[in-house]
């Protein structure tokens, strides 16, 4: 079976990081340092420079992951690592300090590692379940090939439709200019297409009819374009028309689906990312507050 | 009105013409419908698409006649008001609004846009489809972060260091002064120069050095005279090796008993042979048996105290006779003022420190009942309390008074001396002034011999006879320890849960006052032992010890160059 980032090597790092733990909580209940257990005993400055060495390692995964020609383990191994070590490093960090916390540098310091190992954990949840869910939502097709599709019905929706009416042929030109995919970070995240919109107002539109028996008031807004067909269909069709009409529906059906899926790949994608623009900039944060910490212990020693 | 509806017409790459034509009417209608102004063939314009109406000079309409709107200047718009450059896309096909010009009231150039144009306008219209195309960024926050934090958080509190005042300029700003390095509240007693970092971190990257201690605690007694021990050679012995500030405002005292174990295990061979104190490491499991001072004089009766080790059958001659058997009898004593059921309180009383016991005083304790009267006629006079000399004055000067003044009614004194005189007698004779001096002086004699041989001093004192040619009494000196354990500190408050004879075991029964009833170490360890106590008081040596105990070396002597010499008596216990 395919090695997670969990399961690499038989999990040997999360045996590694669980010794780690282990043996520092041992030290720690055996260690007493006559007061309050804090950074400055022999145990706090052991633990100090262990976690300090483990976070500049785990900062050097960012350089590791970019050198492809690297003899030094597979990335796959040293993500795996930097999961588990990054993991053990919340406890290492916290008996380093003996769980003394103040509005200073060093609880600064703590609070950054947290967040950037905290923001790591998401990270890991999007790696082992939104691979699979993009991969099932493409259906063996690209995003390119997806977008490329709904470029071709967009072109075939057109010339069939101005062979029907030029007000069908008006309603799919503005579906045209109406589809756009992405967007802001909000909107990537959010998926939203605006067919989804388009389905409710379809189904609110259709209720308001049924209860006025009118013709609609004239709406500029968008998910108008099935309804105007539908409406178009029950009014003055002739048959070959109306089998043009249900050809054009399938057609932008099908374009519908399709820019659905480009959608929540793009979420998919952009979920898998959005945390990494919190934990890298920490991370390199967190650098500084090490950097900072270490120094102003040693500056007034 | 009249239009300019100007084409152009591409030939080849470079080279472009126009052909004009003219149009007339108000409104400028677009689309692929064959009756329109500006006839566009492409799917992606309607029949009747748009159109344009001249308003006034240089100033036009666009109006969408469908749904899907029209594009003007990059948006989609139903209808706008624009003015000359205006620019209107549709499909392959871009309209660009001149001003009028010539006679024309109002104009337009139609350009086809080419294929790679297209192609770019499409994709530049394209929203972004991945988080690295949006505003969003990894890089920019990173070095913000970065030096945010290292110039805040590290260098301009390490600026206080190098720049006077800026400190305490920061202290009232919203910005981190060096307070954001703190790691933890100051002690209480150092409150008042907290924000200071530098009044006890004087040099950076260099632990507290003990002269920023003793700037202040000057007067600290030193813990051994470094003329005799180099103590940094023997341990750690730093100040703050033992006191670490920002643990809070509960104190910087260590009570750790490892801090003196790890010089005082083994001592004798750390030093070399220069300490001969035993060594000690745990008070329950690794502590010699208590050295009790006892009282002692030497040949000129200075009080002497001699130290021991502490055994049941030590003595402690205080020169007392005292038997507290008897007085603490249960059924009562028979004192002037009835029966009195005594107690230890009765005599023991702590002092103001509640620490220590008072000395037992012999005017407030024992004088009920001991009264030191020497006169059957004269019961109230009692000779004080006081030097033998004060005594022997007192009875001087009574019978003095008497014999001159008459009326003593002792049948065994001379008649000049029983006989009272009367206001307006004649003045006593020469010869009566000696007979009755002298019988004075013999009298004065007597009760002095009574009062040091009979019932009074003897109850308590040891009373010797004057030496061959003087007339002074001898009475043995008194005095218990007062502090028999002088090294170690002991407080009675502490121990008020306790009865008296909790420790002090024998006292109840003791017929003897040279019983010694102070308690070693074992009494102690019932209760306390060392800091790993199970069950018990866990104990620490600065419990009953002080490190800071030189008495005559204070700190500032200590660390400089004059060395005091100890007494023989702080080298060994």
């Amino acid at each position: 079976m395919h090695d997670s980032i969990l399961t690499y090597a038989k999990s040997r790092y999360l045996w590694i990081a669980l010794g780690l733990c282990v043996v520092s909580i041992a030290l720690y209940i055996w260690h007493d340092p006559g007061i309050a257990p804090n950074g400055g005993t022999w145990l706090g400055y052991t633990l100090g420079t262990v976690a300090a060495l483990l976070i500049v390692w785990l900062l050097l995964f960012g350089i590791r992951k970019r050198s492809y020609s690297t003899t030094m383990g597979s990335t796959l191994g040293w993500l795996s690592a930097h999961v588990y070590l990054g993991t053990a490093l919340i406890l290492i960090a916290l008996l380093h300090c003996g769980f003394q916390f103040g509005w200073n540098l060093h609880t600064l310091t703590l609070v950054l590692m947290l967040i950037v190992i905290f923001s790591g954990f998401f990270g890991v949840y999007t790696y082992l379940r939104y691979p699979t869910l993009m991969t099932r939502n493409r259906e063996s097709a690209t995003r390119d090939a997806m977008l490329d599709e709904i470029a071709e019905i967009d072109q075939n929706a057109l010339s069939l439709a101005d062979g029907i009416a030029p007000e069908i042929h008006a309603v799919v030109l503005r579906s045209i200019e109406n589809t756009r995919l992405g967007g802001g970070v909000w909107t990537q995240l959010r998926a939203r297409d605006g067919s989804d919109i388009a389905i409710a107002r379809i189904k609110v539109a259709i209720e308001q009819r049924e209860t006025q028996l009118g013709a609609p008031p004239p709406s500029m807004q968008a998910g108008q374009t099935i309804l105007a067909m539908v409406d178009f269909l029950a009014g003055h069709a002739d048959d070959k028309q109306s089998d043009a009409m249900r050809k054009l529906i399938d057609m932008l059906s099908r374009k519908r689906s399709l820019a659905t899926r480009v959608a929540r790949d793009i979420q998919y994608q952009a979920i898998m990312e959005i945390w990494l623009y919190i934990h890298v900039p920490l991370s390199v944060t967190l650098l500084a507050a090490l950097t900072g910490h270490i120094i102003s212990v040693f500056f007034y020693w | 009105m009249r239009w300019l509806i100007r084409r152009v017409l591409k030939k080849g790459k470079s080279s472009i013409s126009y052909e004009d034509d003219i149009h007339f009417g108000d409104i400028l209608t677009i689309g692929r419908a064959a009756d329109q102004a500006i006839f566009l063939p492409d799917l992606r314009a309607a029949l009747n698409h748009a159109s344009i109406t001249a308003i006034g000079r240089d100033k036009y309409r666009i109006e969408s006649l469908i749904v899907a709107g029209i594009r003007v200047n990059g948006e989609i718009t139903y209808a706008a008001t624009v003015g000359a450059g205006a620019i209107i896309e549709l499909g392959s096909t871009r309209l660009t609004l001149l001003d009028a010009r010539g006679d024309f009231d109002a104009a337009v150039e139609v350009a086809s846009i080419d294929k790679s144009e297209q192609a770019e306008i499409v994709s530049s219209r394209k929203k972004p489809t991945s988080l690295s195309q949006t505003w969003i960024s990894k890089r920019w926050p990173s070095w913000l972060g970065f030096i945010l934090v290292l110039a805040f958080g590290l260098l301009l509190p390490a600026a206080t260091h190098v720049v006077p005042g800026l400190n305490t300029i920061l202290h009232y700003s919203p910005f981190p002064s060096t307070a954001f390095w703190n790691p933890g509240e100051i002690d209480s007693a150092h409150q008042f120069f907290a924000k200071d970092c530098t009044r006890c971190h004087q040099q950076a990257f260099l632990m507290v050095r003990d002269k920023a201690c003793t700037s202040c605690h000057v007067k600290t007694k030193a813990h051994a005279d470094p003329a005799l021990f180099n103590i940094p050679e023997l341990g750690d012995a730093r100040c703050g090796s033992c006191h670490q500030d920002h643990n809070g405002k509960r104190g910087m005292v260590s009570t750790d008993q490892r801090l003196c174990a790890s010089c005082h295990a083994d001592l004798k061979d750390r030093s070399k042979g220069a300490s001969q104190l035993v060594d000690i490491s745990d008070f329950g499991t690794a502590h010699p048996q208590f050295h009790v001072s006892l009282p002692g004089w030497d040949a000129r009766d200075e009080f002497t105290p001699k130290s021991m080790p502490w055994s049941n059958a030590l003595k402690e001659n205080s020169g007392l006779k005292f038997n507290h058997l008897k007085h603490l009898d249960r059924d009562g004593l028979k004192t002037p003022d009835g029966l009195k059921i005594l107690t230890c309180a009765s005599c023991h009383q702590p002092d103001v420190s509640a620490a220590a016991m008072k000395p037992i005083a012999f005017e407030t304790m024992c004088h009920d009942c001991h009264t030191l009267g020497f006169d059957t006629l004269a019961p109230e006079r009692e000779v004080p309390h006081a030097k033998v000399e004060a005594v022997t004055y007192t009875l001087d000067e009574f019978y003095a008074k008497r014999a001159l003044e008459g009326g003593y009614a002792d049948a065994r004194a001379p008649t000049i001396v029983q006989e009272r005189r009367r206001p307006g007698s004649p003045p006593l004779s020469r010869q009566e002034q000696v007979e009755a001096l002298a019988w004075a002086r013999d009298r004065a004699r007597e009760a002095t011999r009574t009062l040091f041989t009979g019932k009074a001093c003897v109850t308590c004192h040891t009373v010797n006879p004057p030496p061959a040619g003087e007339n002074v009494w001898r009475v043995a000196p008194v005095r218990v320890s007062g502090i028999w354990y002088a090294k170690a500190r002991f407080n009675h408050a502490k121990h008020q849960t306790q009865a008296c004879v909790d420790c002090h075991e024998g006292a109840q029964k003791s017929e003897a006052s040279n019983d010694l009833l102070i308690p070693g170490i074992d009494n102690c360890r019932e209760c306390h032992a060392g800091a790993h106590a199970k069950g018990k008081v866990a104990s620490t040596c600065i419990a009953c010890h002080d490190y800071h105990r030189l008495p005559q070396l204070t700190l500032d002597k200590a660390t400089g160059s004059t060395a005091v010499e100890a007494p023989p008596g702080e080298k060994t216990r």
